[in-house]
């Protein structure tokens, strides 16, 4: 977090100088009985295009328009800075009148939020993964699941023809079936809890006692295929939020500049 | 896509060192004594003399001016003089402005917008073929000119330090051989006519013929131990005399094996001591090449302190206290040294040192390594990458997984750099939050380069790095399954159809090539891993100055 911080230290200041660079002349041409809403408009909406760039930035790697991390730290700290020019734009209302404008500031407000939240993802969740362990890219995990769940099954017939007995593969079809079909406890993982690890040992500990000894060595296998399948889905739940943010903010932020480019047209035609 | 290409499989001697080696050289080369000399009956006939002779050498004339080797270069290749005579400028050196370097081909604007735009990604390993039908020579420099010219020849001569080497002198096989870059300046001073010839025939010719194998570990001993220890700062103090009778007088040691990485990748390597903690020291161990271990006995176990390569020494402090106080009981070594893979070593004697450095040396040396400074756990990093043989890589890309968000714009940025063929994965071993992922360390002592038929893996002349020639690449996977990390990729290759080119013969096998990071050669700019890493989590890092610190900030 403090690496992060220091990161963001050179954009802030210059996004601070930016603002009161800003704020100044907003207060001037108030003075001056100008249209300052003119000026915070404009401004806000060259800061809408220069974020937006970032992406563009990140297509265009063969070129050297600076490392992408300096874009990224730049990003963050001017999408705080268009929290306060958009107050200022709109005189402190976080809702305006008007229907078009809402919609906008609607759009505003979610960008904004879903920014929010992903600088708070990026920071938290790469630190828990690596706490978790088990670190696997995130398109090798479906097959990996497919593979744990091969081996429990292989495991559970193994245990049938080997003590004759139906037990635990009746057990498995009740219970830990539904846990390795699929990532399980997304929302468990992603609050940082350990429900997974907690079912899956109780489903295990429940049917032990109606097992043979032999039969107990299936469990235990088992049972360490599901504790990896539980880092597994952790590992899931994690990657799946750090990617998944993207597709909210980027999309909704296309969209605020779409509806952003026809707000200035309009303000313009009935400008004249 | 399904339609299938055929062409011939490439083999030993498809990418000639001079294609356009001419009957005359070739039976010039073929008549000199260096060549009859050799018992060709001793050669197998996949590998004959005529054929090293026709495919592995080449003839350069220099003109008066023309750089031969170029100290710093990475060179693959040695020389023979046939005619005339060379120069080496031994001192001061020739400054580094006039010896002009080649800069390597830099991709323009226009190119990279035209690989912006015309990027046919969604097919894997495109080549273009035709290419490989008008197979040319091999990586490396042009005619066995460094393409650098020195203006006022006259000026050296009257400045320097020189020595003339003259016909039938043998040189640059060091660099060839040990895969160290050059140490001196070699240049034309008149017209000469000289026989280049690249290592892997140097390797057959050495494997093959004792006189040969014989002459070149002799000069190997003598050059190594004349161009070290000139460059050891506590024998600059001594007159030529004196350092005639060191340079006689010290030893050359070898420990560990050339090919490591083979018991390595098997799980089973050794690290033989070369001096052990508490013995009395007999001399100052110099490394040569290669990387020793430095330990310590700590608890029950041996604790890493650091790593030496080529250029450190060990045991100057040791054996200047008992010199200085013979009466002392710690006159032992301080630690353990022993060989991580293959290591060259000078030894210079107690009994030099005590005549020739100690009296002029005007203060103790400094103890070299201690623990009092660090922690178990700041060293744990080392201590792992060590084991590891990370130590190797000086490009190694390592990976904060505390700020990796695992988004994978390093991946997609390599593969917008080459063709849509990302050439790394990021996965790899992990310690604590650090991550070594799977991508060409440009190693100081690449041993990928031991087998390759070909030349095809080679030094970047200017930068060092460990590039693959895709041309001269006949796919026979060696260097891949060379390298100890698993960093190479055999790929099969299509054209630019988008079909898979298949072997003429009729097996049908896919022609299949080398693939690895080239460190975006020839990008400005750098490697674009790191650039595009959004977080500042990647870099490219050399073990011996990272220690855990945060990076890309």
């Amino acid at each position: 977090m403090t690496n992060f911080i220091n990161r963001l230290t050179l954009p802030a200041v210059i996004v601070v100088l930016v603002f009161g660079v800003l704020f100044y002349a907003i207060e001037t041409a108030k003075q001056n009985l100008e249209d300052s809403v003119m000026i915070s408009g404009w401004v806000l909406f060259g800061f809408f295009v220069i974020l937006a760039l970032l992406n563009v930035r990140k297509k265009l790697i063969a070129f050297n328009f600076g490392a992408v991390r300096h874009w990224v730290s730049f990003h963050i700290a001017a999408g705080v800075l268009v929290i306060a020019i958009f107050l200022l734009h709109t005189e402190g209302q976080i809702i305006p009148l008007g229907l078009y404008e809402q919609v906008l500031a609607v759009l505003f407000w979610s960008v904004s939020v879903t920014g929010v939240l992903g600088t708070i993802i990026i920071n938290v969740y790469p630190r828990r993964l690596t706490d978790t362990g088990g670190e696997i890219i995130y398109d090798a995990i479906p097959a990996e699941v497919m593979a744990l769940r091969q081996e429990a099954e292989n495991c559970v017939i193994d245990c049938v023809n080997s003590s004759g007995q139906a037990t635990l593969s009746d057990h498995y079809s009740e219970t830990l079936d539904w846990f390795f079909r699929r990532p399980r406890f997304y929302f468990n993982h992603l609050l940082g809890g350990d429900r997974s690890s907690a079912w899956v040992n109780k489903h295990v500990e429940e049917v032990r006692r109606y097992l043979s000894e032999n039969e107990e060595t299936f469990l235990n296998q088992i049972l360490r295929l599901a504790l990896a399948k539980s880092t597994l889905d952790r590992q899931f739940s994690c990657q799946d939020l750090m990617r998944k943010w993207l597709l909210f903010h980027v999309p909704l932020s296309i969209a605020l500049i779409a509806v952003s480019v026809w707000h200035v047209i309009m303000v313009h035609m009935y400008a004249q | 896509m399904s339609e299938a290409a055929k062409i011939d499989r490439p083999t030993r001697w498809d990418a000639a060192f001079d294609a356009d080696m001419t009957d005359a050289d070739f039976e010039m080369l073929m008549a000199r004594p260096e060549i009859t000399d050799i018992d060709a009956a001793s050669f197998p006939n996949s590998v004959s003399v005529e054929g090293i002779v026709r495919y592995d050498m080449r003839v350069n004339r220099y003109n008066p001016g023309d750089i031969v080797v170029r100290e710093g270069d990475y060179g693959n290749s040695a020389f023979l003089i046939l005619e005339g005579e060379l120069v080496i400028a031994r001192s001061p050196g020739i400054p580094a402005d006039e010896l002009g370097r080649l800069q390597a081909d830099r991709q323009g604007i226009m190119q990279r917008i035209t690989n912006l735009l015309i990027n046919n990604s969604w097919i894997p390993e495109v080549r273009d073929t035709e290419r490989y039908t008008n197979r040319a020579s091999s990586a490396g420099t042009q005619n066995g000119k460094q393409g650098a010219f020195l203006q006022d020849v006259p000026a050296i001569m009257r400045d320097q330090d020189t020595i003339i080497l003259n016909e039938g002198t043998l040189f640059g096989e060091l660099a060839a051989i040990g895969r160290v870059p050059r140490s001196i300046t070699i240049f034309a001073e008149k017209a000469a006519t000289v026989m280049e010839i690249r290592w892997q025939g140097l390797r057959d010719i050495m494997k093959f013929d004792k006189q040969w194998r014989q002459t070149i570990n002799d000069r190997y001993r003598q050059t190594a131990l004349d161009s070290y220890l000139r460059q050891i700062e506590i024998l600059n103090d001594i007159n030529d005399e004196e350092f005639a009778e060191v340079t006689e007088k010290c030893l050359f040691e070898t420990f560990g094996t050339f090919d490591w990485n083979i018991t390595f990748k098997r799980g089973n390597a050794t690290e033989p001591i070369i001096a052990r903690e508490g013995d009395y020291p007999d001399g100052l161990l110099v490394i040569r090449a290669g990387f020793a271990r430095v330990t310590k006995q700590y608890g029950n176990g041996k604790r890493t302190l650091t790593y030496l390569s080529a250029g450190d020494m060990y045991g100057l402090d040791e054996l200047y206290k008992a010199w200085k106080d013979p009466d002392t009981d710690s006159g032992g070594l301080n630690c353990t040294i022993s060989a991580l893979g293959y290591v060259d070593i000078i030894r210079i004697p107690l009994t030099v040192l005590e005549q020739h450095v100690f009296p002029n040396m005007q203060s103790a040396p400094e103890t070299q390594f201690s623990l009092l400074d660090r922690t178990v756990s700041e060293d744990a990093l080392l201590e792992w990458a060590i084991d590891k043989r990370f130590m190797n890589g000086t490009q190694s890309m390592v990976i904060d997984m505390h700020k990796c968000v695992r988004c994978d714009d390093c991946v997609r940025a390599c593969s917008a750099t080459h063709g849509g063929n990302p050439r790394f994965r990021r996965e790899g071993q992990i310690f604590d939050q650090w991550m070594v992922a799977n991508s060409c360390m440009h190693c100081q002592d690449p041993v990928c380069m031991i087998g390759c038929p070909t030349g095809a893996i080679h030094r970047s002349i200017e930068t060092g790095s460990v590039l693959i020639n895709d041309d001269a690449c006949i796919g026979c996977a060696t260097c891949a399954n060379s390298c100890p990390y698993s960093n190479i990729v055999m790929v099969p290759i299509r054209n630019k159809k988008g079909a898979s080119i298949i072997d003429t013969a009729e097996t049908g096998q896919p022609i299949i090539k080398a693939t690895k990071c080239d460190l975006c050669a020839g990008r400005p700019g750098g490697p674009a891993c790191v650039k595009a890493c959004p977080h500042g989590a990647l870099d490219r890092i050399d073990f011996r100055d990272f220690h855990g610190e945060a990076f890309g900030e």
